[in-house]
């Protein structure tokens, strides 16, 4: 097993070289560039040479890269052209707001899509399980755009129980979650319904009544571990999209969080910040994903076994 | 056919395609058609659902809406499919070297941010609807991929396939027969959402401002109407309802599907 | 069970309580829709940094509410001649951290201003100066390489402290107390401020970039302040909320439909003087903008010292554009469109409708138009590099007429200056080096008259409108003045009342 996990970190890092290349190519790509943005319109010819110099964008591309690459190996990310500091520090400030709005949405997601799939699988076509697949419908077609201010409009102008954006305290972290965790519950719940519905009919479940093992046990621990291996992989999907791709909801609830911060370096061509934020991204992601696979193996022994 | 999953779904589907084929013809108005003192006019008789802050009639939008829709979700879900089951199968099933490797590619476009390649790609290459697929499919073939290997590793090793190769059937066959059919099921059903997350993922583009131009997609209709979603909020109802609409027929369609292909398991 | 519930009330209190009033406390909430980027008034770029250091900070000079430079930092100034000034700074003055404000302060701002490797936005401001220097620590000199008449508007940049390296202290009526990117500016009132101490007791920028959360939050009461970012179809509502005073004045904000001169078709005015016949302003001004607008006839409003109202003007007439493009051998034809144009727009929601609405004007003379909108980067790096047809944009807080040197003059192309649409005429060139040059303003009025009179007739834009300077806040807020900048000068003196 440790051998698994170490081999699993020495391969996260052609995958961080990758990422970092990627973004690279990227954001040179596309027109537009940090000095014009930084000089604006009143740009002198020569001094805009001289900030391009300054900020080592006349050097050609390749030696561009090889500098970030080894600064980055040296845990260094560069400083951002906008808000002149240190790159990491700054993306590190907004990840605890991420990381909060990431985790709340999931726990969120799972505790409506775990009794909801349940219940779903053990009484499929029942008046349940059609109401589930409404739940389902509504949750996975509304857009957060959609689904965030009609909430602020119900709770916190309507019922004065919630604040209606920012980061202030506990209470802060309900509306945007709840916008995010739905939709996320809406498919969950529908990959734990079919995932235990397909696994239902093997062999070894027959084996298992056929030993006489209660139904409820049968179901619980045999279909649901066995039901577990899309539901992980879902969920370790859906947690690389939450990281950068609640931009949505935290322009809705003004939430000071990664995926803004990106959006906005972008949008200033701020190319240390850009990178530093994809790079930080993927890094959660590969942690997370090594958790995926860890559990794999964890649930599926024939998996770990062929490893 | 016994099947009504398969046949509610089938319609729904038909009915969408030829709302959207057919939207010239059964428009009461031109869709761009502004009328700005009849602004967030309520469903009524000249226009059945209404009209929106322009005075653009919303039943013809919803009509025309269709296709920037449809063309976004099937096209994205097409794609990222065929490329997710072909790649995903042959890393999972050949494990090794091949998988691997497959595997660092699709971790390293899974954890690239979405957002990132759309605003790049869209301002690269201009924002159109082709573009819009290109930029969901390049990461969106990933999650099929991984769904595909999980089950491929996973029967891999059952005991029917090693069975079958001890009794000499080919890799290839063992992989048509035995290994495929078993992996479709899971992915037709991520596919009817890979549609509802396709035509979704637009609507966000469109919220960005990014999405389909011209042409009035369902989520560019959302995104601007939420804005009076206290005052008006019919602007936002039928767009939102035919998302669902069309979200539900590829579900029952992918869940009928799902039934009639394995009859011996079908769910009694 | 009851323990339970109570625990559990407990909780909320403490937690829901932290949000005491602020209001009531003397603390102003104002909401801003972007993330400012630097604080330190050498290097912001975007118009929130500059609204938020024009409270944190003091220039030289800063405008009144007509756009005139007063004293701020300098007391008073001489020009011994037209080229040099002399200014006698403030004394007793102190920064935030309670050192002496001198003139070596002043000395080291500029020079960093100046120097291209330092990255400043402002380095033009500073290209004609000869030569500076501080006579003791509370004189300075300046000496121009010629007579430049924005100088003294251009002196409103914030004054830093020598030697440090982007701390955010300075010496205006509030002080930074933190700055969390992505969520709020917070700001305390400087007892020791020069003028007096303020009489808020602090105030707070709230970054909240959705249109609609905004006005929630206004609406709620967890922000008590928006200037120029509330969305036009929102005022009315807000007018009709009982704990809400709404200000409207026409403002100096300008919207134009820019051309690109170098495109073939465009290049033929005929063309351009039909698209500006065919656009019905008063249509978009009254359904779009909801009456927040004045028409407009060209870059300065109607209340600018050097506004010329005599210049050729483009009502809306479709005949009459339908003619003249028939004129310039655009003639209309049965199977499509006389010409085809495509147009650009930043993602804005509001510029989108506007755009929706124009275009479909434009369309009514028989020019289609393919509107796309793109992401602000590659909207405005288009824009700059002549990549367009056809776009929209506003020029904000214009107060020296020799802004139009910066948008028309034939070296003020981008980069080096805005002039975006590639407009070349040696005559205007000519009045606008010398509308520049000289200081007298009645002179300067009647070069800017003939300036506005010949673009007026060239129509590298056309003009839209003015928009209207809105203004909603909590009735609670007193002596707010809006200033045609936006800058918050004036809460300095501003209070609140509580009933």
């Amino acid at each position: 097993m440790k051998r698994f996990i170490f081999k699993r970190f020495l391969l996260a890092i052609p995958v961080i070289v990758g990422v970092s290349t990627l973004v690279f190519l990227l954001i040179h790509m596309i027109p537009g560039n940090p000095v014009e943005v930084m000089l604006g319109e009143r740009a002198l010819p020569a001094d805009a040479e001289r900030l391009r110099n300054e900020l080592g964008l006349d050097r050609p591309l390749s030696i561009q890269y090889l500098n970030f690459l080894s600064g980055l190996a040296r845990g260094n990310m560069g400083v951002s052209f906008f808000y002149r500091k240190p790159v990491l520090p700054a993306i590190l400030e907004r990840y605890p707001a991420t990381l909060e709005l990431t985790a709340a949405s999931m726990c969120l997601a799972l505790i409506i899509a775990l009794p909801l799939g349940l219940l779903s699988a053990r009484r499929p076509y029942s008046s349940t399980d059609r109401l589930s697949m409404l739940f389902s419908l509504f949750g996975a077609t509304m857009p957060s755009f959609w689904l965030g201010p009609l909430l602020i409009l119900i709770f916190a102008i309507h019922f004065d129980w919630l604040p209606v954006s920012g980061r202030e305290n506990a209470l802060s972290l309900i509306l945007p979650s709840v916008t995010l965790g739905l939709g996320l519950s809406a498919i969950l719940s529908r990959m734990i319904r079919s995932g235990l519905l397909e696994v239902l009919d093997q062999g070894y479940i027959t084996a298992a009544r056929a030993r006489g093992a209660g139904e409820s046990k049968v179901f619980l621990l045999h279909a649901l571990r066995n039901a577990l291996i899309p539901l992980i992989t879902i969920l370790g999907i859906q947690f690389g999209a939450l990281l950068s791709g609640a931009i949505v909801t935290e322009t809705i609830f003004s939430w000071p969080g990664i995926g803004r911060l990106l959006v906005q370096a972008i949008e200033a061509r701020d190319y240390p910040l850009v990178q530093g934020c994809v790079l930080v991204i993927a890094i959660s992601y590969i942690i997370v994903n090594l958790a995926v696979d860890i559990l794999y193996a964890v649930v599926d022994p024939r998996v770990r076994y062929e490893k | 056919m016994k099947n009504r999953t398969l046949w509610a779904g089938a319609s729904i589907v038909a009915l969408c395609l030829g709302m959207a084929v057919f939207a010239p013809v059964f428009s009461p108005y031109p869709p761009q058609g502004q009328e700005l003192t009849r602004a967030f006019s309520t469903p009524g008789r000249d226009h059945w659902l209404g009209q929106d802050r322009l005075g653009r009639d919303i039943l013809s939008r919803v009509l025309f809406g269709a296709r920037p829709s449809l063309l976004v979700g099937i096209g994205t879900v097409m794609f990222s499919l065929f490329i997710g089951l072909t790649v995903g199968t042959i890393a999972g099933y050949s494990k090794g070297l091949g998988d691997e490797l497959f595997m660092r590619v699709v971790d390293i476009l899974q954890a690239f941010p979405g957002i990132l390649l759309s605003i790049a790609l869209t301002a690269f290459m201009g924002p159109s609807i082709m573009n819009i697929i290109i930029a969901l499919s390049v990461l969106g073939w990933v999650g099929y991929a991984r769904v595909a290997r999980g089950q491929a590793l996973s029967i891999g090793s059952r005991e029917y396939i090693l069975a079958a190769r001890a009794m000499g059937t080919g890799e290839a066959r063992i992989l048509f027969r035995h290994v495929i059919p078993n992996l479709l099921a899971p992915l037709i059903v991520q596919a009817s959402f890979g549609m509802a997350s396709a035509i979704l993922a637009e609507s966000s583009l469109s919220f960005l401002g990014l999405g389909a131009q011209d042409v009035p997609s369902w989520g560019k209709m959302i995104s601007e109407g939420t804005e009076f979603l206290s005052q008006a909020p019919h602007l936002t109802i039928f767009p939102g309802m035919a998302i669902m609409i069309v979200v539900l027929g590829f579900t029952l369609l992918g869940e009928g599907l799902r039934e009639a292909m394995d009859p011996h398991r079908q769910i009694a | 069970m009851k323990k339970f519930l109570s625990i559990g009330f407990l909780l909320w209190c403490i937690f829901s309580c932290e949000k005491q009033d602020l209001l009531k406390q003397g603390t102003l909430v104002i909401g801003i829709e972007g993330n400012p980027t630097n604080l330190d008034p050498r290097l912001a770029t975007d118009a929130y940094s500059m609204r938020i250091d024009s409270l944190i900070f003091n220039g030289l000079t800063r405008p009144d509410e007509n756009g005139e430079p007063t004293p701020d930092l300098a007391e008073r100034w001489e020009m011994p001649d037209n080229r040099t000034y002399i200014f006698y700074l403030r004394k007793g003055v102190t920064f935030h951290d309670g050192s002496k404000f001198t003139s070596t302060d002043v000395l080291s701002t500029f020079e960093s201003l100046r120097d291209p490797g330092f990255g400043s936005p402002l380095v033009t401001t500073f290209e004609l100066v000869e030569k500076m220097s501080a006579q003791d620590p509370y004189t300075l000199r300046i000496r121009l390489r010629e007579p430049h008449a924005p100088f003294l508007s251009q002196l409103s940049v914030g004054i830093v402290q020598k030697d440090i390296a982007q701390k955010i202290i300075g010496t205006g009526p509030f002080r930074l107390v933190r700055f969390s990117p992505g969520s709020s500016v917070v700001l305390s009132a400087n007892e020791k401020y020069f003028r007096g101490s303020p009489r808020l007791k602090g105030v707070i920028f709230k970054i909240v970039p959705n249109d609609l959360t905004r006005i929630l939050e206004l609406r709620k009461g967890s922000i008590h302040f928006l200037q120029n970012n509330i969305p036009p179809d929102s005022v009315d509502d807000l007018e009709h909320n009982p704990a809400l005073a709404v200000l409207k004045r026409p403002g100096a904000s300008y919207a134009y439909l820019g051309f690109n001169l170098e495109d073939p078709l465009l290049k033929n005015r005929l063309v351009r003087r039909a698209i500006a016949h065919s656009i019905n302003r008063e249509e978009i001004i009254s359904h779009v903008l909801r009456g927040l607008a004045t028409p407009a006839t060209g870059l300065l409003p109607s209340f600018h010292w050097a506004y010329e109202g005599d210049v050729e003007r483009y009502p809306y007439d479709p005949e009459k554009a339908r003619k003249l493009l028939d004129q310039s051998g655009y003639p209309s034809r049965s199977n499509g469109p006389r010409m085809r144009l495509s147009y650009k727009t930043s993602v804005s929601p509001l510029s989108k409708r506007i755009a929706e609405v124009l275009l479909h004007q434009i369309e009514g003379v028989g020019i289609a138009c393919d509107m796309r909108s793109y992401e602000w980067g590659t909207f405005f790096s288009d824009i700059k590099s002549g990549n367009f047809q056809l776009f929209t944009l506003l020029w904000v807080g214009v107060v020296d007429p020799d802004h139009f040197y910066y948008a028309f003059h034939s070296s003020s192309f981008p980069p080096r200056g805005a002039n975006r649409v590639r407009y070349r005429n040696p005559e205007l060139d000519g009045l606008l080096e010398k509308g520049r040059r000289t200081l007298a303003k009645e002179k300067r009025r009647e070069i800017y008259s003939r300036a506005q009179k010949i673009i007026a007739r060239d129509l590298p834009y056309v003009s839209l409108w003015h928009l209207y300077d809105v203004v909603a806040m909590r009735k609670e807020l007193k002596g707010f003045v809006i200033y045609p900048g936006g800058e918050f000068y004036s809460l300095e003196n501003a209070w609140l009342e509580h009933r």
